[in-house]
């Protein structure tokens, strides 16, 4: 019998140690032995890349090991989303997400997007360096339900800022809820130009757009 | 209780209790011992934070006899530059800029720029600088650098001819970006040793290496390599190297200098790479948190850098400015705040130049 321990064990272990092998091996063993897949993504690969990321972040762990530890998890987590498909009972929402014009880091942003669509949410990923007229346009297009924007530069942070004034001056910031994250930005960033919601990591972020839709 | 008025690191204003301001100062020690795994402070010397803190006046300094030198990076563009390029936005050459800083500021030395800041552009107008630098030599008396960053990212595409590691390596191609690395740092270090034999064949006092380390561990690479080969032709030109962040972020990671893998380098570490290279002055960095208080953030900064004064051979002028060494990220940054970080910096940390 699989133990669920272990399982969650060695999915943290696998994305610390960048073995995307072992992370899809460990998906497929949860998948099989009928264990939740919200827990060994939650328990096991989320645990181990927040702990990746937080060695990162001391400059104990290095870019190339987060890259394929992130590809390891985006992989498994692929593996664990199609079992969880037929699962799903109705849409949580549908979320717009963008690493801010300017900007081309979207390692964080993918994680979140691949989180909430984990989650239910219907996620149009506008990808990096995205203009944001197209948040704006693409809101309007699909319904959106939230905007979460990314920057993790000082200079393109401002951009965040724009984006809520261009959402009141297209009428549209009273229909959706706006989400901010990135390396930069903190609370007290979300606070000062009116963004609903500030998430520090993918758990955080998940935790948040779920609440802010009731 | 007395309320002590200070900052957050974004710059905001904010009134903290003296208990929440010493909670703070141990709290920041604490983070600067963890990370670089380097000794905290002393009681007797966050009690001294403290008292730079408690202090009643908007500006603070030193006594008499504990003046270090000042210089200045960038010192040229300050004054040209608006607010978004962090400067005043007068309308003045780089020569008076050069003269204001030396006549009407009293710095120890200044440094020439060129607009772009970044070596690679200079290549092409060399000539110029050249002659601009040599004019502006022969009426300083102060030491006059020549100041640019290695900018690794401007031998990346579109702006250079190597494949951009932040196209390639959230395509998983690890080893082109490695490739891509290796050879834009080839590339870097020979350029910024011809730019520097030029500078130095019109008499220049030294160079100034600024935000080394911006690209990560490759920009790091690139800057300690040339200057070696600097030190080998021009033992006589002086060398600064100045840091971009506290930690050589892992870009390549796998990069060795002096036997040592940079990634992940604190600047204790990142000195004696600077010293094997043969630098002759090391400007430590460390970053400011924006949501953390200026205490937090100056007891860390302090811890580095003492400890960096501390294992090194060659003096230590740490970078004192926006949003490093304690200062907030701040355009202008606050005076309160710059000079009590001076006043630290000199007084625990014992730079020898700011």
């Amino acid at each position: 019998m699989v133990d669920k321990k272990e399982i969650l064990r060695r999915a943290a272990k696998s994305v610390l140690e960048a073995d995307q092998e072992e992370a899809e091996r460990v998906a497929r063993e949860a998948v099989e032995a009928g264990i939740d897949p919200f827990l060994v993504i939650n328990e096991g690969f989320s645990k181990g890349m927040a702990e990746a990321g937080e060695l990162f972040e001391r400059g104990e762990l290095y870019l190339p090991h987060l890259i394929v530890a992130s590809e390891g998890m985006v992989s498994a987590i692929s593996i664990l989303e199609a079992a969880m498909t037929q699962k799903k009972e109705k849409k949580t929402g549908v979320a717009v997400i963008g690493t801010i014009e300017g900007d081309i880091h979207d390692i964080g942003k993918g994680i979140v997007a691949t989180m909430l669509r984990v989650y239910g949410f219907e996620v149009h990923d506008l990808g990096r360096d995205v203009p944001l007229k197209n948040f704006v346009e693409t809101a309007k297009k699909v319904n959106a339900d939230i905007i979460g924007s990314s920057a993790l530069m000082t200079t393109t942070m401002t951009g965040q800022k724009t984006l809520e004034q261009e959402l009141k001056k297209a009428g549209l910031r009273d229909k959706v809820k706006t989400m901010v994250g990135g390396a930069v930005v903190t609370q007290r960033w979300a606070n000062k130009i009116g963004a609903d919601a500030y998430a520090e990591n993918a758990i955080e972020a998940i935790a948040k757009a779920r609440e802010l839709l009731g | 209780m007395k309320e002590i008025l200070t900052r957050m690191g974004d710059g905001e204003r904010v009134t903290m209790s003296v208990s929440q301001v010493k909670e703070d100062l141990e709290a920041g020690t604490r983070d600067a011992a963890d990370r670089g795994k380097i000794p905290e402070l002393t009681a007797a010397e966050l009690e001294q934070l403290l008292e730079i803190f408690q202090d009643q006046n908007r500006i603070v300094g030193v006594s008499p006899g504990e003046e270090v030198v000042l210089t200045h990076d960038i010192g040229t563009l300050r004054l040209m530059g608006d607010q978004a390029n962090s400067g005043v936005g007068i309308p003045l050459s780089r020569m008076q800029g050069i003269l204001i800083h030396e006549r009407a500021f009293a710095a120890d030395t200044m440094e020439l720029g060129h607009i772009d800041y970044s070596f690679k552009p200079i290549k092409p107008v060399i000539s110029m600088e050249m002659q601009e630098y040599e004019l502006a030599s022969l009426v300083t008396i102060v030491p006059l650098f020549y100041g640019a960053m290695p900018n690794l990212g401007t031998y990346f595409r579109p702006d250079g001819p190597f494949g951009n590691p932040s196209d390639l390596l959230p395509q998983g191609k690890i080893r082109e970006a490695r490739e891509a690395q290796e050879g834009a740092a080839e590339h870097a270090a020979r350029d910024m040793f011809y730019i520097s034999n030029k500078l130095y064949s019109v008499g220049c006092d030294g160079i100034n290496f600024d935000t080394t380390a911006a690209a990560g561990d490759a920009d790091f690479y690139a800057t300690l390599n040339a200057v070696a080969e600097i030190k080998k032709a021009m033992p006589s030109l002086t060398v600064e190297v100045g840091m971009a962040g506290e930690f050589i972020l892992g870009i390549h990671s796998e990069l060795f200098f002096n036997g040592e893998r940079l990634a992940g380098m604190y600047p204790h570490r990142q000195v004696k790479m600077a010293e094997a290279a043969g630098a002759d002055i090391f400007g430590p960095v460390v970053n400011t948190n924006t949501s953390k208080s200026m205490p937090w953030n100056l007891a860390r900064a302090v811890t580095f850098v003492k400890h960096t004064v501390e294992v090194s051979n060659i003096p230590i002028h740490a970078n004192v400015g926006m949003g490093v060494g304690g200062v907030p990220v701040f355009e202008t940054p606050p005076i309160d705040c710059v000079t009590r970080t001076s006043k630290a910096m000199v007084q625990i940390a014992k730079v020898d130049g700011l």
